[in-house]
């Protein structure tokens, strides 16, 4: 089977269609343990725990060792973002209780969708069995077992996980963090002085500080306005809490805990356009002590001839109107497929409040598949579900999204006490409701001169489109003040500007 | 008379009972926590510290986050408490680690407070910390007065509010300071476990 390249779920590009949303999580590049990166079986293939005779006993070497191997170790090993190595048995017995209880609850591995393994690349989630497993060795004060029974040890590849990368882009100097605080959005400039369009294939992120890093977004900049910001703010960077402050011109994608890269499959390419800024928003969590951070990105290019463009495009609801103090806020978004095309990744996004979004498509045809459901949203784990087998979605598929909120006294991660009414916005006590889809359009041969349509709102369906037609409607009342029947960039910042000014507040009569 | 007596007599039997649970079932280990301990200065320290109002052990693991990131709220408390007649030590509770390691790590994090490495988890064990950061009121008597967590910012593994809504540590604090009961002498800690 063909591994789905890493741009099979590559992020933010769909910032592309403007929408200075952002904050998006938006995370490039695998899903944590990408042994299949690097040569090894994703699923601790090496092993095959023979069939259980009545009274055994769960040992470490022959039972808990390919679990951990292939779900633990690559996040948790030496210089990468874990907080303690999980190589060995004297690693894993130290931790042997907390494992038990974070396999149990779900918080370990990361993994927040209904679906696993079966349907998303490099998909982290334990069977009922292998969690049962982990206990039955805890409660039994985790036994070594037989030195023969233990696998061979993960090898993983040190530094860039794909070689030397083409191009290695970082800030001009380290940034300085505080011990304690809120978190910190940090946005450097940097210029990549390219005289002609790019296609990449993949982007790496070494984050500098692993205590402190949190995610990495990388955005690009064509108007020099991210310059400006840099210029106007002392220190490396500038502070920019969700967006990166500007409308960006795309993405080349992003990474979080446990992302692996991978070079996109031949033909496929994101665009780096001429001469544009690399706008790297690092998302810093503090660590009880001051720290310094360089993070630098690598950059691999497409090696051959791209026929087509990675694109996104987002199912987006910006009127969320969620009140003080309820618990199930429900709200729906929907966007049509106009084109053929075929789905690569999908990216949900919410803030604090957030706790399940589901994205299915209706097909024209009738049938109705199932995108992804995020029954555990965590703002903290903002995952890119690759998918291991793209999906076509022909033209006039309705992309749906559902999305629930909890902003009562009840959910320990309300940032707002006492609840408040929550509207869309960039900042953590804002919400947003969005899916970015990351596809390619299969009529699309740039080889050939033939240059997919970009999908209106600059291949995110601009601020609108997650709209009903109604709303839409209404909101075209509102802002597109030309009457061309669309919005131009002026008209967009000012309904930006309104839905920013006001909430998602949805008017009962239109303003006069 | 008659009725103070038996009064405090009851009151003995309930602390008694409560000291028991606390230090003895727990982990099956000695009553008392009336001890002395050498910190990574080579200092003895007498443990209640003579004198003071309370004693403090607050357990860290040098490589547990959540322990980690509580660092400069326990550096805050110290500074509010130490001169209110309440002393703090800083315990490692972790095997593998050592005097070098727990000096530069104390530096780091701006701890400026004894430091105990307690590798056989003889003193995590006594107060019943399950966790880091956890911390253990002693009474100038020895007996406990309160153990749990630092306050409930952390919710669950991963899972933290951005404001505390519960202080437990400076509110046993304050109530000792003030004379009275401790509201609620234990409380859940989150973090990384202790080995058993």
């Amino acid at each position: 089977m063909k591994f789905p390249s890493i741009f099979r779920w590559p992020l933010a590009l769909a910032l592309t269609s403007g929408v200075a949303v952002s904050c998006a999580g938006l995370l490039n590049q695998s899903q944590p343990g990408g042994f299949t990166a690097i040569g090894l079986p994703a699923k601790g293939g090496s092993v095959a725990p023979k069939a259980a005779p009545a009274a055994k006993v769960v040992t470490f070497n022959k039972d808990i060792a390919p679990i951990i191997y292939s779900n633990c170790s690559s996040c948790h090993r030496a210089g990468e973002v874990a907080p303690f190595p999980l190589l060995s048995y004297d690693d894993a017995k130290k931790r042997a209780k907390q494992i038990a209880i974070v396999t149990e609850s779900h918080v370990m591995p990361p993994w927040k969708a209904d679906e696993g393994k079966e349907k998303f690349a490099d998909a982290h989630q334990l069977s009922m069995d292998e969690i049962a497993k982990i206990r039955q060795w805890t409660d039994a004060g985790a036994p070594e077992g037989a030195k023969a029974d233990l696998p061979p040890a993960p090898k993983f590849a040190q530094g860039w996980q794909n070689g030397e990368p083409d191009a290695i882009f970082q800030a001009t100097e380290a940034y300085n963090l505080a011990a304690e605080g809120d978190d910190v959005y940090r946005c450097y400039v940097i210029p990549t002085n390219y005289t002609e369009d790019r296609y990449v294939s993949a982007m790496e992120v070494r984050p500098g500080n692993h205590a402190v890093v949190h995610h990495v977004i990388a955005y690009l900049d064509t108007s020099g306005k991210a310059r400006e910001k840099d210029a106007a703010d002392p220190g490396p960077g500038y502070t920019s809490f969700g967006g990166i402050g500007v409308t960006p011109a795309g993405s080349l994608g992003g990474w979080a805990p446990g992302l692996v890269p991978r070079l996109a499959d031949a033909g496929e390419g994101i665009l780096l356009p001429k001469g544009a800024d690399i706008v790297l928003q690092v998302h810093y969590h503090k660590s009880g002590k001051p720290e310094t951070d360089l993070t630098k990105i690598g950059v691999y290019f497409a090696k051959g001839p791209v026929d087509k463009r990675i694109r996104s495009m987002m199912v987006i609801n910006p009127l969320i109107r969620i009140p003080a103090g309820d618990a199930n806020y429900t709200t729906t978004a929907t966007r049509k497929v106009r084109d053929d095309i075929t789905v690569l990744s999908i990216t949900p996004h919410m803030h604090l409040l957030g706790k399940d979004m589901q994205i299915s498509a209706a097909l024209p045809d009738g049938s109705e598949k199932k995108l992804v459901h995020v029954n555990d949203w965590d703002f903290n784990w903002q995952m890119i579900y690759g998918l291991k087998q793209p999906m076509k979605l022909p033209a006039g598929t309705q992309v749906n999204l559902t999305a629930r909120y909890d902003n009562s006294t009840d959910n320990p991660l309300n940032p707002t006490t006492p609840p408040r009414t929550v509207t869309w916005g960039e900042q953590t006590t804002d919400e947003m409701c969005i899916a970015f889809l990351f596809y390619t359009v299969d009529s699309e041969h740039l080889t050939k001169g033939e240059v997919a349509e970009t999908m209106p709102g600059g291949g995110g369906g601009g601020i609108l489109g997650g709209l009903s037609p109604g709303l839409r409607q209404m909101a075209m009342k509102l802002f597109d003040k030309d009457g061309d029947g669309k919005l131009n960039e002026e008209e967009r910042q000012t309904a930006l500007a309104w839905w920013r000014d006001h909430g998602a507040a949805i008017p009962a009569t239109p303003p006069q | 008379m008659f009725d103070f007596k038996s009064k405090a007599s009851r009151q003995l039997l309930v602390l008694g009972a409560l000291t028991f649970n606390v230090w003895g079932i727990a982990h099956g280990a000695p009553l008392t926590l009336k001890t002395t301990v050498t910190d990574i200065s080579g200092k003895t320290q007498r443990l209640p510290t003579p004198g003071q109002k309370a004693t403090v052990l607050v357990f860290i693991a040098h490589d547990c986050p959540i322990s980690n990131a509580y660092a400069p709220e326990i550096s805050r408390i110290v500074a509010d408490y130490a001169k209110r007649g309440v002393r703090f030590l800083v315990a490692y509770a972790e095997s593998d680690f050592n005097v070098v390691g727990a000096r530069k790590h104390a530096r780091a994090y701006g701890f400026q407070v004894p430091i105990i490495l307690d590798s056989k988890f003889r003193l995590s064990h006594a107060a019943g910390a399950t966790v880091t950061p956890e911390v253990a009121i002693l009474a100038p008597d020895g007996h406990n007065l309160y153990r749990g967590r630092i306050d409930n910012r952390f919710v669950s593994y991963g899972k933290k509010r951005a404001q505390p809504s519960q202080r437990d540590l400076r509110d046993a604090l304050d109530a000792i300071v003030a004379g009275r009961p401790v509201p609620h002498p234990t409380t859940t800690a989150i973090g990384c476990f202790i080995p058993e």
